[in-house]
């Protein structure tokens, strides 16, 4: 897979495809033009040999008319032209050499050319001489019977050949001009049309980029700027505040304008400024990439605030660190609340320690004196016994039931407290298993009443066991205790639901009570039956209203005179 | 030398009277020796203060917990302490039903643990079975201080 590469990167690449169009098209033109160059140079010089070749062929055939006219007349003047052909004759022949140079086959065009003319030269320079020794008529044979036409046209012949050589270059030339010149046009309109199509699609990419990059841009700027709880700003790397959010600005009291540009070292207490903490806090988040801290910070009013403090180094591709991003947020009120909290704990604790110091007092303490009332009002009744009417045994025996009945109301004031005061300890509890083995206690008190117990199987709730089984033992002891007036009795425990939440029940048809009074109900001590009706000390509702409070939960009952009673309890 | 003697560690003289009640109505004879703080009753078992030279090697402890100065736990962690009083068994006997009383007290090498019921007829009940229990039934461990 190609990875992904950088915007950056991309148009670095885009940009450098570019370049190399336009190179590759400078360098073919530029190639053009110097091949057009070339080839014109090349036809200026096949032109030239042409105009050299016609001019060697002209001079002699201007020697030739001027050697005729002197055999003709004896005029010397006529020997002018044959006397500057013969001067320069060898340097054009030179000058033709030296322009086909390069061409082997008209070198050697060049060669014979040289021969013939030189024989033709001789020619002329004898029919001078025979005209000087041998007069009018003897030159005049000479040169009609001389082979002067045929050297002639042998000549002409070598020069039409030089010249045709010359004319095919020159159309050699041409053809590998024109083919050099559509390479380049090819090349040329190539390079544009795709140089032209780089430039019309690179706007567009890069526009869709930078769009979607602006968008993000803006989301995220909207997005920093609406978070109002949080102040979110950028330092530069030395620690100048480099942008401002609404958080910020709510969070510490400086508007944008005021604060940009200055350094973040104002937000801290003047004792931490002393101890070098702002340019510690950077070097922090500079090595480890992020520092956090919960501190001190002073706002714009110079009133302090305590600040959960992150600060992150922000670094550019190749690792550079471009500055720090620094989210703030203003946790006075939660301290606050945390540290009135803990106090309110820490006097809860106080409390409860000293209810405990008390409860202790009391089990050991207060039942002291009834066991001196119980055993010395028991001893009068074994020892003095003869002394002692029917009226003084029974009020004797209501000092023992009254002592008794002090121990239980204590033992329960105690169990109470132990239940609010114990550590829970939570785990999946039988509650069907529970009440199966609280009914079997109940009934094995009294094994001759007739109670039928339904007891709904498989209810298993997360709770403390040894709480639930108090709960227990009260609402079926309860149960068991108001039915007990009745020949026979069903006693139900089972599961409903109660607003969504699963409710468990506790169901007799006994002696119920008035609802009017149902408020009274889970008070401590208190008591909607006579104690000669039903025995008890009103603590059993108190203390499973708490138990299922420390569960979460809630406990209430619903019941009528006479009709039984029902009471649910959630966990 | 006291032999099958009890000490009795209470500070409170009613308790101590239906103790005594108690014991007596259960027809146990054994010589009753009353600590009335845990100091006393450590000057008792170790022969030392009011009791010098003449260290106690009771059949049986009954320990009360609340005590003036040297607390019930305390007396029974340094019985423990001492190997010649290593072994003695010691009953606790007193008014708390609190978990950390009886968890310290079983915790510090409590033999039994027993809470006194303010009715009296459970309380001679209860005197009756640990009488029969501790002087009769069990085998006491060789006492280091007798001859």
């Amino acid at each position: 897979m190609i990875p992904r590469l950088s915007f950056e990167r991309r148009i670095q690449i885009a940009f450098g495809i570019g370049v190399a169009i336009v190179d590759l098209v400078g360098a073919a033109s530029l190639r053009s033009t110097a091949a057009t160059v070339d080839s014109a140079l090349g036809v200026a010089h096949t032109l030239q040999v042409r105009a050299q070749l016609e001019a060697t062929f002209g001079k002699l055939i201007a020697a030739e008319s001027g050697v005729r006219g002197y055999v003709i007349t004896g005029d010397t003047t006529y020997l002018a032209p044959y006397r500057w052909v013969r001067a320069t004759l060898d340097s054009s022949l030179a000058d033709l050499r030296a322009l086909t140079a390069d061409n082997p086959a008209q070198q050697r065009h060049l060669d014979s050319l040289a021969k013939v003319v030189a024989v033709r030269m001789e020619r002329f320079q004898w029919s001078i001489d025979t005209r000087r020794t041998g007069g009018a008529a003897t030159a005049g044979r000479a040169v009609i019977g001389g082979r002067g036409k045929e050297l002639i046209a042998v000549i002409r012949s070598l020069i039409g050949q030089m010249e045709d050589e010359e004319a095919r270059l020159l159309a050699q030339r041409f053809r590998a001009m024109e083919s050099r010149a559509r390479l380049a046009r090819v090349t040329a309109w190539g390079g544009s049309l795709l140089a032209l199509m780089v430039g019309i699609l690179a706007p567009v990419l890069v526009g869709r980029e930078l769009r979607a990059r602006r968008q993000a841009e803006e989301r995220l700027r909207h997005m920093v700027d609406s978070v109002r709880d949080y102040a979110i700003y950028m330092l530069d790397p030395t620690g100048r505040v480099v942008s401002w959010n609404r958080g910020a600005e709510q969070t510490k009291g400086y508007r944008a304008a005021e604060i940009v540009g200055q350094h973040f070292s104002r937000f801290f207490t003047p004792e931490d400024v002393a101890a070098g903490r702002p340019a510690a806090l950077l070097q922090a988040a500079a090595a480890d990439g992020r520092y956090e801290e919960e501190n001190w910070r002073v706002r714009k009013d110079g009133s302090r605030f305590w600040a959960d403090v992150v600060v992150s180094a922000v670094r550019d591709e190749r690792g550079t660190l471009v500055g720090f991003a620094k989210v703030t947020r203003d946790l006075t009120e939660r301290k606050r609340a945390a540290e009135e909290m803990q106090r309110s704990a820490a006097q809860l604790e106080a409390a409860n320690r000293e209810l405990e110091a008390f409860a202790y007092s009391v089990s050991h303490d207060l039942r002291a004196p009834l066991r001196t009332m119980d055993g010395f009002s028991q001893a009068l009744l074994e020892d003095y016994a003869d002394r002692l009417d029917d009226p003084g045994r029974d009020f004797l025996e209501r000092i023992r039931v009254a002592s008794q009945r002090m121990a239980r109301l204590i033992d329960d004031l105690l169990g109470l407290s132990r239940v609010t005061r114990s550590d829970m300890q939570l785990a999946d509890v039988n509650l069907s298993k529970l009440a199966d083995q609280v009914a079997g206690e109940l009934q094995k008190t009294e094994p001759d009443r007739r109670v039928t117990w339904t007891i709904a199987p498989g209810l298993v709730a997360r709770a403390d066991a040894g709480l639930l089984r108090l709960v227990l033992q009260n609402l079926l002891g309860n149960a068991w205790k108001f039915t007990a007036k009745r020949p026979a009795a069903h006693v139900e425990f089972g599961a409903t639901s109660h607003n969504g939440r699963k409710a468990y029940f506790v169901r007799d048809d006994g002696a119920g009570f008035d609802m009017a009074y149902a408020d009274k109900l889970f008070g401590a001590f208190q008591r909607l039956h006579g104690i000669a009706e039903f025995p008890g000390t009103g603590v059993g509702l108190a203390t499973v209203q708490r138990i299922i409070h420390r569960h979460g939960g809630e406990v209430w009952a619903e019941a009528a005179v006479d009709q039984g009673a029902t009471f649910y309890f959630t966990l | 030398m006291r032999d099958r003697s009890i000490l009795l560690v209470e500070d409170n003289p009613d308790d101590e009277a239906l103790t005594r009640r108690a014991l007596a109505k259960n027809n146990i004879q054994n010589e009753i020796v009353v600590a009335r703080d845990g100091a006393e009753a450590l000057d008792c078992l170790f022969g030392t203060g009011a009791h010098a030279g003449q260290p106690m090697a009771p059949e049986i402890v009954l320990l009360d917990l609340k005590l003036p100065k040297v607390d019930g736990l305390e007396v029974l962690r340094r019985i423990r302490a001492e190997p010649r009083t290593r072994l003695l068994p010691v009953v606790i006997l007193t008014s708390s039903r609190e978990e950390r009383d009886i968890v310290n007290g079983y915790g510090l090498g409590a033999n039994s643990y027993i809470r006194k019921p303010v009715d009296f007829g459970q309380f001679v009940e209860a005197v009756r079975q640990l009488g029969l229990y501790w002087l009769v039934l069990n085998e006491p461990p060789p006492k280091p201080g007798a001859a």
